[in-house]
């Protein structure tokens, strides 16, 4: 078996005396896409700090295709990285600073430009080899940041929300070409953020960070389809799952998953899609509910109930089926699309 | 938002007593001065219309002639070496390290010294024979001679070593130069410095490829500032320490022989036309500064 491109045993890491990261291990294949996805101040950006080089660790050791570089200072991990503000040299011309990591180890000149030309056209910002920094858009920006970064060709990409500052229709065209500039490279890459749909849209596999611990490393459709704990649940899909005491006042239908012990203290999450939604008096069952508002976004509705007795649940319905505010409904959600999770840990119930 | 009547008012009033005191006591003398440029005046009689003779006797006035060679070339060398010296201690000194804060306090304190006790404390600083500086470099040699076995500076009495001494006098003064630097270089962002140091740049490439480059603004600005200045550091120093000598007027500067003719001499006039020199020299240095750094800032549109 080949080396991982990136493998991350036990690395913990701290600013002063607050832990940042606690004992993370990840192993991340080559040529794999991970985005690491977690709230802010969960210690992603950390994560590629460390991989970098540019945050020691406290525990924990690093390796970087096959070598440890746990001690290495930052440029001889031949690792390159994107960072949220671009950090893009003001002085320089896009063609210098695509340039400049080959210049600093006296690459020739003449090759570091045609190179740096090379790069350019890749993440196509060729047009711009003159300009400077402070001439660009932030789209333009960006991709001179990305051009950069793949000139040195490195074993690792670390990417640290570089979408995070571009419009939202600039966003999805770069989370795009972003994927398709990775299938081209088959280039190792780790990318941070806190965007969801861009994990679920970019990953090969996701890695989801909360309070300096790993949550859950899976793939966007394990994630989504059988998150490991409630946080994740959660933290991926919006609006957020719905997460409601299994005993009570809500009961899905169908049959309950064998030996679900009533006895434990258990939750039940559902996405607002799994959720039906009937007349008051339709008698094919569901819990009586009262629509407290709606939101509509475009095809969708999203309904804000209040059961009898009980907790806020949200509900997706077709925008043109959607109930109004005030409305009696019947909610019913039936069991094979819900979730099991331990009240406590939030961990995912698994019947035994 | 456009101040309102009142407002403008209010502003006005409380620039008044810096409006005032500028007025009195800065234009009001200068345009005298300028004026007096043209006359002779021994501060006792009135003075007398004199015309452009005081210039022409400053043309073919030797001393005039060294004291304007000694302020250019100690402009020349002065002002570079404080800059630098100015950026070596602000790039010491930026980081948060141990001891850095009292580091920083050291570098602005001899700026916070009255001047005339930092004239004094020099003169003690450079006697030949007593002084610690001599001292130190006669450490290992013998019969007072150096541990090369050289003569060690006469900083007092030898006319380059004196004007070397003003020149050493004057760079430990740069405390305004080092905070200016230092908040300069505290404001670069850091993240492209990490960059920097993902592609492996060494100390110096860091140095002359971001640093210099993002720092020039700042520091033409202060290359100006100092240049402007520089013509009135050496006036103490040459007062106390070195007394405008040693002979033939070796420390002797522009703003030293200024005063001996005003105040000295009683000879205001001519005094005038020679600060009148000094001021279009000053003015020449700016604007042959300035066009640099508008140049370099549009080059770089920063």
């Amino acid at each position: 078996m080949s080396d991982p491109g990136l493998l991350l045993e036990g690395v913990s890491a701290a600013y002063g005396r607050t832990p940042v990261l606690r004992g993370i291990d990840l192993t991340v294949a080559p040529g794999e896409l991970l985005v690491v996805l977690g709230p802010s101040g969960a210690g992603k950006s950390t994560v590629l700090r460390v991989v970098a080089g540019l945050e020691p660790v406290t525990a924990g050791r690093v390796h970087i295709a096959g070598r440890d570089v746990t001690t290495d200072r930052p440029g001889r991990r031949n690792v390159s990285m994107v960072f949220q503000s671009y950090a893009l040299f003001p002085h320089l011309s896009v063609a210098d600073n695509i340039a400049f990591g080959l210049e600093v180890r006296d690459t020739p000149r003449a090759v570091a430009r045609q190179r740096a030309r090379a790069a350019a056209e890749s993440v196509g910002c060729a047009a711009l080899l003159d300009r400077r920094p402070g001439q660009l858009s932030g789209g333009e920006r960006q991709r001179v940041a990305l051009a950069r970064a793949l000139v040195r060709e490195p074993d690792v990409f670390l990417l640290d929300e570089p979408l995070s500052n571009l419009d939202l229709a600039l966003r999805t065209e770069m989370r795009t070409e972003l994927r398709a500039l990775h299938d081209r490279l088959g280039a190792t890459m780790v990318h941070v953020t806190h965007d969801q749909t861009e994990a679920l849209v970019l990953a090969d596999r996701i890695a989801v960070l909360r309070d300096g611990r790993i949550e859950q490393v899976d793939t966007p459709d394990a994630i989504w389809h059988r998150p490991a704990s409630a946080f994740v649940a959660r933290f991926v899909g919006s609006p957020a799952m719905n997460l409601l005491p299994a005993s009570g006042p809500f009961t899905p239908s169908g049959s309950a998953p064998p030996g679900l012990a009533a006895a434990e203290e258990l939750q039940i999450g559902f996405r607002p899609g799994a959720v039906t939604l009937r007349a008051a008096d339709d008698e094919a069952g569901g819990s009586a509910a009262v629509v407290d508002r709606v939101e509509v976004v475009g095809e969708d509705a999203y309904a804000y109930l209040t059961l009898a007795g009980g907790p806020p649940v949200v509900a997706r319905v077709p925008a043109d089926r959607r109930p109004v505010r005030g409305a009696a409904v019947r909610a019913e959600v039936r069991w094979a699309d819900v979730h099991v999770f331990h009240a406590g840990s939030g961990l995912r119930y698994s019947p035994s | 938002m456009r101040p309102d009547s009142r407002s403008r008012r209010q502003l006005v009033m409380m620039l008044m007593p810096y409006l005032i005191g500028l007025l009195v006591l800065v234009l009001l003398p200068a345009v005298i001065t300028l004026a007096l440029a043209f006359t002779e005046y021994d501060l006792l009689r009135p003075p007398r219309w004199a015309g452009l003779a005081n210039f022409s006797e400053l043309i073919d006035d030797p001393i005039f002639r060294v004291a304007l060679t000694n302020s250019l070339v100690f402009a020349l060398v002065a002002v570079p070496l404080r800059v630098l010296f100015a950026l070596g201690l602000a790039l010491l000194l930026h980081r948060r390290a141990l001891g850095v804060g009292s580091a920083r306090s050291a570098a602005m304190l001899p700026t916070a010294v009255p001047e005339i006790a930092y004239g004094l404390l020099w003169l003690w600083l450079l006697n030949p024979l007593y002084g610690p500086i001599n001292q130190v470099l006669r450490t290992g040699g013998e019969n007072g001679l150096t541990m090369l076995g050289r003569t060690p500076p006469q900083w007092l009495t030898d006319p380059t070593d004196a004007r070397a001494a003003i020149i050493a006098m004057s760079l430990f003064t740069m405390g305004e130069t080092f905070v200016v630097l230092l908040a300069a270089r505290r404001a670069l962002p850091r993240d492209v410095y990490e960059m920097a140091a993902l592609e492996d740049a060494t100390g110096w490439d860091v140095f002359r490829r971001v640093t210099l480059p993002l720092m020039a603004p700042v520091l033409g600005l202060l290359l100006v500032r100092d240049a402007v200045q520089s013509l009135h550091f050496t006036f103490v120093p040459a007062l106390v320490v070195t007394d405008g000598g040693p002979p033939p007027y070796a420390t002797t500067y522009l703003s030293l022989f200024v005063y001996r003719n005003g105040f000295e001499y009683l000879r205001y006039g001519y005094a005038a036309a020679a600060t009148l020199v000094m001021i279009l020299l000053t003015v020449a240095a700016v604007v042959v500064q300035w066009r640099l750094i508008r140049r370099y800032r549009a080059f770089y549109r920063l």
